[in-house]
């Protein structure tokens, strides 16, 4: 019998994924969040967790960026 | 048909403003107009609009959360951008809508803006050939720099301005355009050759505005300045058709107007802040055998439910819109 699983499918490219998969692991067992990797850009992922990637991007983000003082 | 009134005699002794004055008063008016209508605390002198008519066109425009003061919101932030005509366009509509409330006819109204727009732009026409309501209404649109009103020694008389006669004008009449102003180099330099406060204005919606000179603003587009305006929900497409719509004649005839790596800079820089896309939806597998799963995956293309498959795997993910569905299919499969 066909099984099915809620959750959010994640479409990105290949840095984003290993990003995403990578904050997966460092997260302890029971904050895991990854139910599935589905291929080099897609992630299945528990629901409700956008927000909270989606912050974990920007942060990611901000951290690249060099703002000279004013 | 010929219209109801003719332009004032040339005998009657009254100095008229010359074209260009009537450019630069209908400027003045319109841009004094639209500073107050964004609550800026750059504006010098308060039109004569009732604080209701200005609460009533900065309706979708601004918004206020409690005690905070008014911000402006996407629609707000998207107007600014828009060119004159279409700006114009929307106050005119929001002020004929408001109409029947204050006691004005909406088809009079109409009818006596289209009028307007056929008069001919500098041409001073008596008062007394108006009616109450339209007398009242001629105050309303000069200040919104629509029309001068003047006073001679025994009668009043209003002028049309070119903001007026435009309205009747399709938007892609390239002479209705008025003169660009901002360069914009290969470094991400601005030069805005203006003194306008809401060119300023403007300009610090998505750049970071460095000097500003009696008749020059310059400023730097960066990526900070790009952010800031993409949270507020200005999409790059908007701000390079700006930057293209107002640039300076000296650049406008080159193309592109605005430089390539400029351009193409402002997309990517969007693109960055969109790099992964996520949406709520049901992971299948076990397919009881590869008929099934090729079915299931059919029927989800035909919904418009199916985001991925794995053939070799029989794993299929489909929309959460479609998942009730997809049960009730999957189950008569069996």
């Amino acid at each position: 019998m066909v099984n099915a699983t809620k959750g959010l499918l994640i479409s990105c490219d290949i840095p984003m994924a290993q990003f995403i998969i990578n904050m997966n692991a460092s997260l302890p067992a029971s904050q895991r969040f990854i139910i599935h990797v589905l291929d080099n850009t897609h992630l299945f992922v528990q629901p409700n967790v956008e927000q909270m990637i989606r912050s974990a991007i920007s942060e990611f983000r901000d951290q690249n960026s060099y703002e000279k003082p004013a | 048909g010929v219209l109801p009134r003719e332009p004032m005699h040339s005998s009657i002794t009254v100095r008229l403003p010359t074209l260009e004055e009537l450019d630069a008063y209908a400027l003045e008016q319109w841009e004094c107009f639209l500073l107050q209508l964004i609550s800026s605390s750059q504006v010098e002198r308060q039109t004569n609009f009732s604080s209701s008519m200005m609460t009533i066109f900065q309706r979708g425009l601004l918004s206020q959360r409690d005690k905070e003061a008014l911000r402006l919101t996407v629609h707000g932030f998207q107007f600014l951008l828009m060119d004159t005509n279409a700006q114009l366009w929307y106050i005119i509509r929001e002020y004929i809508l408001n109409s029947e409330d204050r006691g004005v006819d909406t088809a009079d109204l109409i009818s006596f803006l289209l009028e307007l727009s056929f008069h001919v732009s500098g041409e001073a026409y008596n008062i007394n050939t108006l009616n109450e309501i339209q007398r009242i209404v001629i105050k309303d649109l000069a200040d919104l720099g629509l029309l001068k009103l003047q006073q001679g020694r025994k009668e009043s008389w209003f002028i049309p301005t070119k903001l007026v006669t435009n309205l009747s004008v399709t938007l892609s009449d390239s002479s209705s355009r008025k003169q660009g102003f901002v360069v914009v180099e290969t470094n991400f330099r601005t030069y805005a050759y203006s003194s306008s406060k809401l060119h300023c204005e403007i300009l610090r919606l998505f750049s970071r505005v460095e000097y500003q000179l009696p008749n020059l603003i310059v400023g730097a587009i960066t990526k900070e300045s790009l952010y800031n305006a993409f949270e507020n929900g200005i999409t790059a497409d908007q701000i390079i058709s700006f930057l293209q719509q107002n640039a300076h004649p000296r650049v406008a005839e080159k193309l592109p107007s605005v430089p390539e790596n400029v351009t193409d800079q402002i997309r990517l820089w969007e693109a960055d802040l969109n790099r992964v896309e996520m949406v709520s939806s049901n992971f299948y597998d076990e397919f009881p055998s590869r008929d099934v799963f090729e079915s299931a995956c059919d029927y989800a293309r035909e919904n418009g439910g199916h985001l991925w498959e794995d053939s070799k795997r029989m794993r299929l993910v489909v929309k959460a819109e479609i998942h009730m569905q997809m049960r009730e299919y999957l189950r008569r499969q069996k």
